[in-house]
């Protein structure tokens, strides 16, 4: 049995259906990336896993729980979620907003014990970014930034770590960077990751599991070998695609694509 | 993780603002219609004074600038922990409905209850302090959703609507009404600190003991909501109901400064944003700082307007106004 699974999920934003009853098995320690074009509901359907927003009807189940009823502060010690957008953290250093990933562990009064501090530094450590401990996070490039938000997911210390389009407004070799220390989190350290991904080919190279959803629904949710293929990339994203082994990972790669023509109801 | 120069800098500034009211306090003292020599202030205090010195001091002075000072503690408090709710620099206790919700409720109360004299005085600030908790229940379920919860920029939106709607009220209740009772309103409204004595000092005391406390040791969690709402449920914030608890508190700290000083406006402010402008954006730093520079503000608009204009002298409202409506299009300017 996983722990995380969703059971005929539903959302609505006001009264549009965005995800529509969708059953999905998240498999534990490996990393899964879920597909899908622009408004597919894929990072509506996150965010209800999450429990950031609230889901009509289903059920997300962690650990044998409803997440809807579970503590909010005892979830946010088995999962930490970093969102698609954050604002800036105006006059925060580097080093405090990290600290804010302890939270669920501390007393009210917000006392860092020296295990947190542990965590943090090493947090800071893995993801780069010790040198910027005592910094504004305001003044920090958009790729450093986005390194120090892991950073504070990670020192949450969870065994899950959803993340929203974390190579969003990153250039590629920091894309890159970040997926990879996404991938050493799970091989090392045996952290299921959950995220959104855009690029196909980095779902394919980085994830063990994709699951490609249209409408609110899932296409397909399986290996990649099994995801990454003509027809159901005509369905999910309406494009021909052109698929080939990637010779360096041996993954399957999207070599070319075009606008799927013809009857894209198929 | 903070910078031990930023410590030691709000360390530095509490004790600085300290004596700041302390000076000011002993000015305030000797500064009146009756004045006391600036020499003869220790041995009063000290129980050493003529009948005459120790009346002005005991019955007049003391207890004013006492009331001042805790008032506009909890204003400046309440508008830290509102800004920091609403995520919303120009917040302040006005915006959710406090003064204007006092004031119709102490226009009504003044005008259609017939009280006996004595017994009047005390219920005043019981009537504003209702009046204010109504309002802004009023306001939050007007705010709340059932599906998106309580979201700060409608709570803002709602209460500035009801502060018009509650101030258009006071216009029909007041037009009808007698010349000198509609002073004593607009006195009122104007701020002009009216509850002087030290039963009023009793009902302001506790809620300030218990409330700021309250607010310090929550002060973490203010930071943490200072965040996205998605950062902030995501480390195990419940998003919902610390805001809700900070709401409480602000709207009782300001209905009980309110109900006893009047309808001020601008310390709450003023006051968090000077105090996050000196020390930053940390709770757990400028709210001290917020509360004594709100003090200060407070004793210092009080001492000037009382002194201004013998023998009634200008409202400490109207002084705060004065100051405080070009700090806010200051701010609007900046953003």
């Amino acid at each position: 049995m996983v722990r995380l699974y969703t059971e005929d999920l539903q959302i609505s934003y006001d009264d549009r259906l965005i995800v529509k009853g969708l059953s999905v098995q998240i498999p534990d320690q490996k990393v899964t990336a879920i597909i899908g074009a622009n408004g597919c509901g894929k990072s509506t359907f996150l965010k209800a896993v999450t429990r950031l927003i609230p889901h009509q009807a289903g059920k997300v189940v962690l650990d044998g729980g409803n997440i809807a009823k579970q503590n909010t502060k005892k979830l946010a010690q088995k999962m930490a979620i970093l969102p698609q957008t954050q604002e800036a953290a105006s006059g925060l250093t580097v080093g405090e907003l990290v600290s804010y990933g302890r939270f669920p562990y501390q007393n009210a009064m917000g006392r860092l014990t020296t295990h947190d501090t542990e965590v943090i530094d090493w947090a800071l450590e893995v993801t780069n970014t010790s040198e910027y401990k005592y910094r504004q996070v305001d003044a920090l490039s958009g790729g450093q930034r986005q390194r120090v938000w892991i950073a504070m997911a990670l020192a949450q210390e969870t065994d899950i770590i959803f993340l929203d389009e974390p190579t969003t407004y990153l250039d590629m070799a920091h894309q890159l960077e970040v997926l990879e220390l996404l991938q050493k989190l799970n091989i090392e350290q045996q952290r299921t990751i959950v995220m959104v991904l855009h690029d196909l080919n980095q779902a394919a190279r980085f994830a063990d599991f994709i699951v490609a959803m249209k409408d609110g629904e899932i296409i397909r949710a399986g290996i990649c070998e099994e995801v990454i293929q003509p027809d159901i990339l005509r369905q999910v994203f309406r494009i021909d695609a052109e698929i080939g082994i990637d010779p360096r990972t041996g993954k399957p790669l999207c070599i070319t694509y075009d606008l799927h023509k013809g009857d894209n109801r198929k | 993780m903070i910078l031990p120069a930023t410590r030691k800098k709000q360390r530095l500034l509490a004790g600085c603002l300290t004596v700041l009211i302390l000076l000011l306090t002993t000015v305030a003292m000797g500064l009146g219609y009756a004045s006391i020599e600036w020499n003869r202030i220790i041995p009063t205090l000290l129980g050493q004074g003529t009948f005459k010195e120790e009346f002005v001091l005991f019955s007049i002075r003391l207890p004013r600038i006492i009331i001042t000072l805790l008032a506009g503690a909890a204003l400046a408090l309440s508008g830290a922990i509102l800004q920091g709710i609403t995520r919303n620099d120009l917040a302040d206790p006005g915006i959710i409905g406090i003064n204007s919700g006092a004031g119709v409720a102490i226009a009504i109360f003044f005008l259609f209850f017939p009280i006996e004299a004595g017994s009047f005085s005390f219920f005043l600030p019981l009537a504003g302090f209702a009046g204010a908790i109504v309002t802004s229940v009023l306001i939050y379920l007007f705010a709340y959703s059932r599906k998106s919860g309580l979201q700060p920029m409608r709570l803002v939106l709602v209460g500035i609507g009801f502060s018009m709607a509650l101030s258009g009220i006071m216009v029909v209740i007041t037009s009808s009404a007698k010349r000198e009772k509609v002073d004593f309103i607009s006195r009122w409204i104007a701020g002009n600190i009216w509850g002087t004595d030290w039963p009023y000092i009793w009902a302001l005391l506790p809620w300030l003991l218990i409330l700021i406390p309250f607010a310090l040791y929550k002060t973490y969690r203010l930071d943490l909501l200072g965040l996205n709402e998605s950062i902030s449920t995501g480390v195990g914030v419940s998003v919902e109901r610390e805001r809700l608890i900070l709401l409480l508190i602000a709207v009782a700290l300001a209905a009980s400064a309110v109900s006893v000083t009047g309808g001020i406006a601008f310390i709450g402010l003023m006051a968090p944003h000077i105090a996050k402008s000196l020390v930053g954006p940390r709770h757990r730093l400028n709210l001290p700082i917020a509360i004594l520079i709100g003090s200060f503000l407070l004793l210092l608009a009080d001492t000037l307007g009382r002194n201004i204009l013998e023998p009634d002298g200008i409202p400490a409202g109207i002084i705060v106004s004065l100051i405080g409506a070009p700090y806010f299009c200051y701010l609007l300017l900046k953003k």
